[in-house]
């Protein structure tokens, strides 16, 4: 019996090993492609001369009830390309200027990738100023210059080399060791390090970004206004700001940050730290100071939230010195983050960096009422910003947000703490560091042997940023494409492959007229139809470009949407 | 002894079937959603329900498991949820890393680890024992990502510019690449296993250097591995002098140690040929178990070094939920500690004589 059993599962082992060596094709290992690596481009034309007539693409909704705002995307001729709106779209060549997402590619490299973000991590091709010469995953991508970018400044450097060290200390001792030429995310405990040393240089990147205090207002007593108001009182802005922000940081005294226009009102007075009128106000409104509240958090370093823990815990300590019990909790991302938007917390940490400078990617995106972390939306507060959305005039957009931003000091939806500066640090030795807002500028930096090595925090995701998010795929994107405008060193964008886009006096319908002459990687020459092509892989959900990675295409539903065209209702 | 270790291999059947129960029920028990990892800030549970439905995870538990149990049947370990690559191309791309660094950890700590045992068990109760073993607490109480971060201190800063000085971080240089050994070779019609194995090939820098005899790129891979290879295997080496010392002492205390003494055999010769290959056996022991921990992911050393190996990816795919590379990676990481055991066994019956008896 035991010798049959033997045998019976020798067979059964032996069985399996054959099944696992016979996997399925989509499972083998493409050994060839370890690492990934792009040909060189090479300049032969795979799109048609001339003498074919152009037949211009459209994607288009029949109505403006799907849901989302970009009803079309027509290529009028070769090189015009019409984008018309269901509401006014004031804020257009911010969105596609500045996010990732909105890359331009080539209609057919798209039509043999379908937009498969592990088929455009093996050979992307793009208009930008560099090309990928290999990924060695896990470690770094090498990229050189492209030969057929159109740009009027080639690279300054031969090689640009994009590293990873999810380590902070780790990242600043490979600089000092000269191992690399850059670093991103400086630490606030590193900056006297870095100041100090006479062969390092630091770069301050401003972008616009807050940490606020989340109040959930459908939990007592926090759905009493006054009680609200009182615990933004409470808080010593300032002194959090000098103890755990790196220098240049502010306290933020409005919902937006100095640098948004029109949105932040000049001259406006924040609520004043007073905790003795905060005392008063509370116990006015019979506030439970017996009752211990929770405070939630997630340890994850952002620019605007640079030490978590200690940041919470000085927020405790303040609302302490007014009597009220705080508890701390600290949770994982995964957890935290679902919680939150389910509207699971009463009291909690979160935080923005702006995607695009204008003010919708402030207002509309935490008080339009579209999450349920903050409880119920205040219906004064939403008119004024759905209003000023769609407003194509500055001076009008501005008062309306004036209005805004003293309802938002009045109903208090979240208490907004600090806009905390990002800083990154170079060799001394490289040259023309110019970071902007939204990109370093890596092709303008020169090293004495041109080789531009950069260590970020992590490993870009792919190179599909139409469906990324993060900001390390993105950094890697913005070398190898480009967008119909560009954000270089300043917050004013730029013509990039566009000659220009010229809106409608409402806003709602914007025509652009590409540049001529431009080649893509691979050799094909930019028309409207690739323009058309890369907004349908991202907003037609029945496009079959759209394979991308998660599939989710967050941006354009974030900044056209909230849906997609043709989504199916949930 | 064919039939002992085929009765062993059987039994990872069971082994392998229960860790994929255990890991499977378990990540998807454990509260967290990879959607709002993957998308961050941006994730709205409309986008959420479309990523589960996209990636399978919206089907009910049981069937998730009996199609990922199915699929593994067929050698198809899944993708990964954060980049859609396939499971077995991201352990061929991580485990030679890691199996280079515990190797490189394992030789330093048993070479060195033996030799400070030997030394403080020959030297019992005098200074140069007291001072042994206290270096032996001192590598085992020593906190991995001090150490580590002290070492890349020591030789990427304080020996810039001599020829002492070692990379602080990375794999390799960024000089240097690793060419497909399909490529080298010429081979294109590798699939299945081949591929995996030639894929893992190329990915180990030391072995893809040494088979297409690019010796710079051995040097610069062995360079980089120094440093964390010293620093991961502080611990283990504390542990192997330790067991050492233990172990040849009392195995000295034995009759037939005396009696070999007693004979008039040079006391060298004892210590070799008598004591140290009985005591052998549990450092023996401990060695495996140690190599087995590092196969299994050094995440810290792995980290600090910015290396791409088993533990850094495994911890990132805990924390970002992309549970078919936690579920893959534990799978491999169980078999790994099933054959180190294996090997262990295997050897107890080379050291030992009454084991092959028996």
């Amino acid at each position: 019996m035991k010798r049959i059993l033997f045998v019976g599962l020798t067979a059964v082992l032996l069985a399996s090993f054959v099944l696992s060596a016979c996997g399925t094709p989509a499972t083998e290992v493409p050994a060839t492609e370890a690492p990934t690596s792009a040909p060189v481009a090479t300049v032969a034309p795979t799109e048609a001369p001339t003498a074919v007539p152009f037949v211009g693409e459209k994607m288009q909704a029949p109505d403006c009830n799907f849901g989302g705002n970009l009803k079309a995307v027509e290529a009028v001729d070769q090189s015009t390309v019409k984008f018309t709106f269901c509401a006014p779209e004031p804020a257009f060549i911010a969105k596609v200027g500045s996010v990732e997402a909105f890359n331009i590619y080539d209609s057919d490299y798209l039509k043999e990738t379908g937009g498969d973000a592990t088929k455009i991590n093996e050979n992307p091709v793009g208009t930008g100023p560099y090309i990928v010469k290999e990924w060695v995953r896990g470690d770094h991508i090498t990229f050189v210059p492209n030969p057929t970018y159109f740009g009027t400044n080639k690279p300054a450097n031969s090689t640009f080399i994009l590293k990873w060290n999810k380590e902070a200390a780790a990242r600043l001792l490979d600089l000092q060791a000269g191992n690399v030429s850059g670093i991103a995310e400086v630490t606030a405990d590193d900056l006297p390090t870095i100041e100090a040393d006479p062969n390092l240089q630091l770069a301050p990147r401003k972008i616009n970004n807050f940490l606020y205090l989340g109040i959930n207002n459908t939990y007592p007593p926090f759905d009493n206004e006054k009680v609200r108001q009182a615990f933004a009182m409470l808080i010593d802005k300032q002194k959090i700001v000098d103890d755990f922000y790196a220098p240049g940081s502010v306290p933020a005294t409005q919902f937006v940050p100095p640098g948004v226009k029109p949105g932040y009102t000049d001259g406006y007075v924040d609520t004043t730290y007073d905790v003795a009128k905060a005392v008063e106000m509370l116990k006015a409104e019979n506030f439970d100071f017996n009752k211990e509240y929770t405070l939630s958090y997630a340890e994850r370093t952002r620019p605007y939230f640079p030490q978590p823990t200690k940041i919470a815990q000085a927020v405790q300590a303040q609302l302490a010195e007014a009597g009220i019990k705080v508890k701390l909790s600290m949770e994982e991302w995964a957890t935290y983050l679902p919680a939150t938007r389910n509207g699971d917390k009463e009291l909690f940490f979160l935080g923005w960096s702006e995607d695009y400078p204008d003010a919708t990617n402030w207002y509309d995106v935490f008080l339009t009422g579209s999450s349920k972390a903050f409880g119920n939306a205040f219906p004064d507060i939403v008119e004024r910003i759905q209003k000023a959305a769609q407003s194509g005039d500055p001076v009008e957009r501005q008062k309306l947000y004036d209005e805004v931003n003293k309802l938002y000091a009045q109903h208090v939806p979240t208490i907004v703490i600090a806009h905390g500066t990002v800083n990154q640090a170079y060799l001394a030795s490289v040259q023309n560091v110019k970071i902007g807002p939204y990109n370093e500028n890596f092709d303008l930096m020169s090293t004495s042997d041109g080789t531009l090595i950069f260590s970020q925090d992590g490993e870009p995701v792919s190179l599909q940023c139409a469906d990324e998010t993060d900001g390390n795929s993105f950094r890697a994107c913005n070398l190898l494409f480009s967008k119909l405008y560009k954000f270089t060193t300043t917050s004013i964008a730029e013509p990039d492959l566009a000659e220009q886009c010229v809106g409608n006096t409402d806003a709602t319908e914007w025509t652009c007229t590409l540049k001529k002459g431009v080649v893509f990687s691979n050799g094909a020459t930019l028309d409207a139809n690739d323009v058309v092509a890369s907004f349908s892989a991202g907003y037609d959900y029945n496009s079959p470009l759209r394979k991308g990675n998660s599939g989710a295409y967050q941006y354009f539903k974030d900044l056209f949407g909230p849906k997609v065209l043709n989504q199916p209702a949930e | 002894m064919i039939q002992f270790l085929i009765r062993r291999l059987i039994l990872v059947l069971p082994v392998l079937l229960g860790i994929l129960l255990v890991t499977f029920t378990i990540t998807r028990l454990v509260p967290g959603d990879p959607c709002y990892v993957m998308l961050g800030e941006h994730a709205t549970q409309a986008s959420c329900n479309e990523f589960k439905a996209r990636f399978g995870l919206d089907k009910s538990i049981p069937e998730q498991f009996v199609r990922y149990v199915f699929n593994i049947m067929h050698g198809d370990f899944g993708n990964s949820l954060k980049d859609r690559r396939p499971i077995t191309l991201i352990i061929s791309e991580r485990l030679p890393m890691t199996i280079e660094l515990a190797f490189l950890a394992m030789l330093f700590a048993s070479i060195f680890g033996v030799i400070l045992g030997v030394v403080s068990a020959l030297n019992r109760n005098s200074a140069t024992d007291t001072f042994t073993m206290l270096f032996a607490n001192m590598g085992v109480s020593m906190p991995v990502f001090w150490l580590g971060l002290l070492l890349a201190y020591f030789f990427a800063l304080v020996l810039k510019g001599t020829p002492f000085a070692l990379p602080p971080s990375g794999r390799l240089s960024a000089t240097m690449s690793l060419v497909p050994l399909t490529k080298v070779w010429g081979i294109t019609d590798a699939t299945g296993l081949k591929a995996f194995l030639l894929a893992m090939l190329s990915n180990s820098a030391i072995m893809n250097g040494l088979l297409t005899h690019n010796f710079a790129l051995v040097g610069d891979a062995v360079k980089h591995l120094i440093l964390p290879a010293v620093a991961v295997g502080t611990i283990s080496l504390a542990i192997v002098a330790r067991t050492t010392r233990s172990a040849l002492l009392e195995v000295l205390g034995q009759d037939y140690i005396r009696t070999a003494r007693a004979k008039g055999l040079p006391y060298a010769l004892v210590v070799r040929k008598h004591a140290l290959r009985n005591a052998l056996i549990p450092i023996v022991t401990i060695i495996g178990i140690q190599t087995g921990a590092l196969l299994s992911g050094a995440v810290l050393t792995e980290t600090i070094f910015s290396l791409p190996g088993v533990g850094s990816r495994m911890v990132e795919a805990i924390l970002g939920r992309d549970y078919p590379v936690v579920q893959g990676f534990s799978v491999v990481i169980a078999l790994i500690f099933v054959f180190t055991n294996l090997i262990v066994d295997a050897s107890y019956a080379y050291l030992d004589p009454r084991v092959r008896v028996k």
